[in-house]
């Protein structure tokens, strides 16, 4: 498909000065589409726009999750009290300027988005039992500014590995910056053996974030309930094997795991969680 | 997507001389060597984010201060004798995961590339990559030259140490040039220009090593040096050949006796004519590359 707006919009949403949520489909410990569908359960978010996928995906086939096949999907969503776009979607696979643009059409042409929130997991060599910190990176000194009241890790230094790549979340922040769009890329850690799983505290961590700078009054009972069913579950698993217990206490205590210690622990803890505890 | 020219230098009907990364990167030091050598000037270079992923993120104190494309960038030299444009690209731009540029991506980089030949009244093209051949890498490299118009072919014939594919065994003068270093003779073509492709030999059992193939650029050098009436000086080119040569003998050596004996007879190629008979059998040729096959796929990775 060669058109010059690879998008569709459905129905222009009735918003006057939104912010933009963005969550990755396949992230590490499914923290974009987790957090993504919870903001449009809990805020009523209705589909309004996609971006077509011929241009930006292999379709050679489709990938099968969770026993359904699976087509790439990059879908927007609008929450309208609240001012709020959504934007999932799995990670493009080419045209990676082009689409990252499309993204920012939508949002700033036909919703007047003012910034831009781009959500994204790190693995993290703690235990789940460590409290989530959320890192922030900018792309200006004012929205630097503008997050300082914010309980966030906001002075991170850091450069691309040599043989490693930017994240998709750098490039739309720096795509934002050349079109003057402010952007925030938000960070969560996540234990290293839930990142194929889900961590709820992680995604309590950046929906308490979004809750309090968008005013958004969200009620967190039903993420709270699950984050203590999942730390139930980790403890059982601590008390019917002492094994991982040990690994996860030395873990509490900064000490690191040889790579078959870690092996065993996330497949343990894998299995556990799978079979439902 | 576009251009970006800084300087407009004075050219008179220069020679464009392009390399994008390839096996061994043999085409591309080899251009890359030529451009030092020369210290050809940058005047301008392809804006690279419609065609790149981004290679480096730079956050300070938190704030995102610099994303770093790979680079494609236009140089220029005036010598006494021809006039020059280099482009160097760092990567050949892919879609959806492959190594070599191919699709519309492929085709708008090198239309933007023969753009500025053209603004500048260039009409020859030279490219240059890898040949992956049945050689043995104590064997000078041999280049093989694929024009992209008949009127080229007796002035190739003059080239030393140069090959028509017609010249190769068992090719009837046919094969293929993949990725960028290849599809800019076609669009050349395509737009009136003469372009030639230098392709240095690498052996067969080092196309899948992450090395370069210094000693495949310098037999390229040779023949774009000619081709273009100038004299360089290659000792650097050496050094790292040599450097390059020890990294090869070792990793030879860890190869098992067997298939290092069949390869060793690729040392005694001496590349006949397809009536001549050869020094190794057709069927010592299929052993090899069986061999060679077989020994990569155990290794887990090489190909």
């Amino acid at each position: 498909m060669s058109q010059e707006y690879p998008f569709k919009i459905y129905k222009k949403p009735n918003l006057r000065n939104p912010s933009l949520v963005l969550g990755w489909s396949e992230d590490i410990g499914n923290l974009g589409r987790k957090v993504t569908d919870y903001l449009n359960r809990k805020l009523k978010g209705q589909e309004f726009a996609e971006i077509e996928p011929e241009d930006f995906f292999s379709l050679s086939g489709v990938t099968i999750r969770g026993d359904l096949a699976q087509f790439p999907e990059s879908k927007f969503y609008a929450c309208q009290e609240h001012e709020l776009v959504v934007f999932q979607s799995d990670s493009p696979r080419a045209e990676w300027y082009r689409f990252l643009n499309s993204v920012l059409d939508v949002a700033e042409q036909h919703c007047q988005v003012k910034e831009l929130y781009v959500l994204g997991a790190l693995v993290s060599l703690n235990a789940h039992t460590t409290p989530r910190e959320l890192f922030a990176i900018v792309n200006s000194p004012d929205m630097k500014e503008i997050l300082s009241q914010y309980d966030l890790a906001r002075d991170m230094d850091y450069q691309t590995p040599h043989g490693e790549r930017p994240s998709l979340n750098s490039f739309l922040l720096w795509v934002a910056k050349v079109r003057n769009t402010h952007g925030i890329s938000l960070w969560v850690p996540i234990p290293f053996y839930l990142a194929a799983m889900e961590d709820p505290q992680a995604q309590k961590k950046v929906l308490s974030f979004l809750d309090e700078r968008l005013n958004l009054k969200i009620d967190f009972s039903d993420l709270d309930q699950e984050i203590r069913e999942q730390n139930e579950k980790l403890a059982q698993v601590r008390s019917r094997l002492p094994q991982i217990d040990d690994y996860i206490r030395r873990l509490e205590s900064n000490l690191t795991l040889s790579e078959e210690e870690n092996g065993e622990l996330i497949k343990k803890i894998e299995d556990f969680l799978r079979e439902g505890g | 997507m576009g251009l970006r020219l800084y300087k407009a230098p004075q050219l008179e009907t220069p020679i464009l001389v392009a390399s994008w990364p390839g096996i061994g990167n043999i085409g591309l030091i080899a251009v890359d060597t030529l451009r030092g050598i020369l210290e050809a000037e940058e005047f301008g270079e392809i804006e690279p984010w419609e065609f790149f992923y981004p290679k480096r993120a730079l956050i300070r104190k938190g704030i995102l201060e610099h994303l770093e494309f790979p680079s494609n960038k236009f140089y220029f030299k005036k010598t006494e004798g021809k006039d020059l444009i280099f482009f160097i690209g760092e990567e050949q731009p892919t879609e959806g995961g492959r190594v070599y540029a191919e699709g519309r991506k492929a085709y708008q980089m090198a239309n933007l590339v023969l753009d500025v030949a053209e603004k500048f009244q260039c009409r020859r093209v030279y490219t240059s990559g890898a040949a992956v051949a049945l050689t043995h890498h104590t064997i000078k490299p041999r280049v093989w030259a694929v024009p992209n118009s008949e009127i080229l072919i007796r002035e190739i014939k003059e080239y030393e140490n140069t090959v028509l594919m017609s010249d190769i065994e068992g090719r009837g003068g046919h094969g293929n040039i993949t990725g960028l270093n290849g599809l800019l003779l076609g669009v050349a073509q395509r737009r009136g220009f003469q372009a030639i492709c230098l392709m240095g030999e690498i052996p067969v059992y080092l196309q899948g090593l992450p090395l370069s193939y210094p000693k495949a650029s310098k037999s390229v050098l040779e023949v774009l040096s000619h081709g273009l009436q100038i004299e360089i000086n290659l000792d650097k080119l050496d050094e790292l050949a040599e450097k390059v040569e020890r990294r090869i003998e070792e990793f030879y050596q860890q190869i098992p006796s067997e298939v290092r004996g069949q390869l060793d007879k690729l040392k005694h190629v001496t590349y006949p004519k397809p009536t001549e008979p050869g020094p190794i059998t057709e069927e010592e040729e299929k052993r090899i590359m069986e061999d060679v096959e077989k020994f990569f796929k155990k290794r887990g990775g090489g190909g």
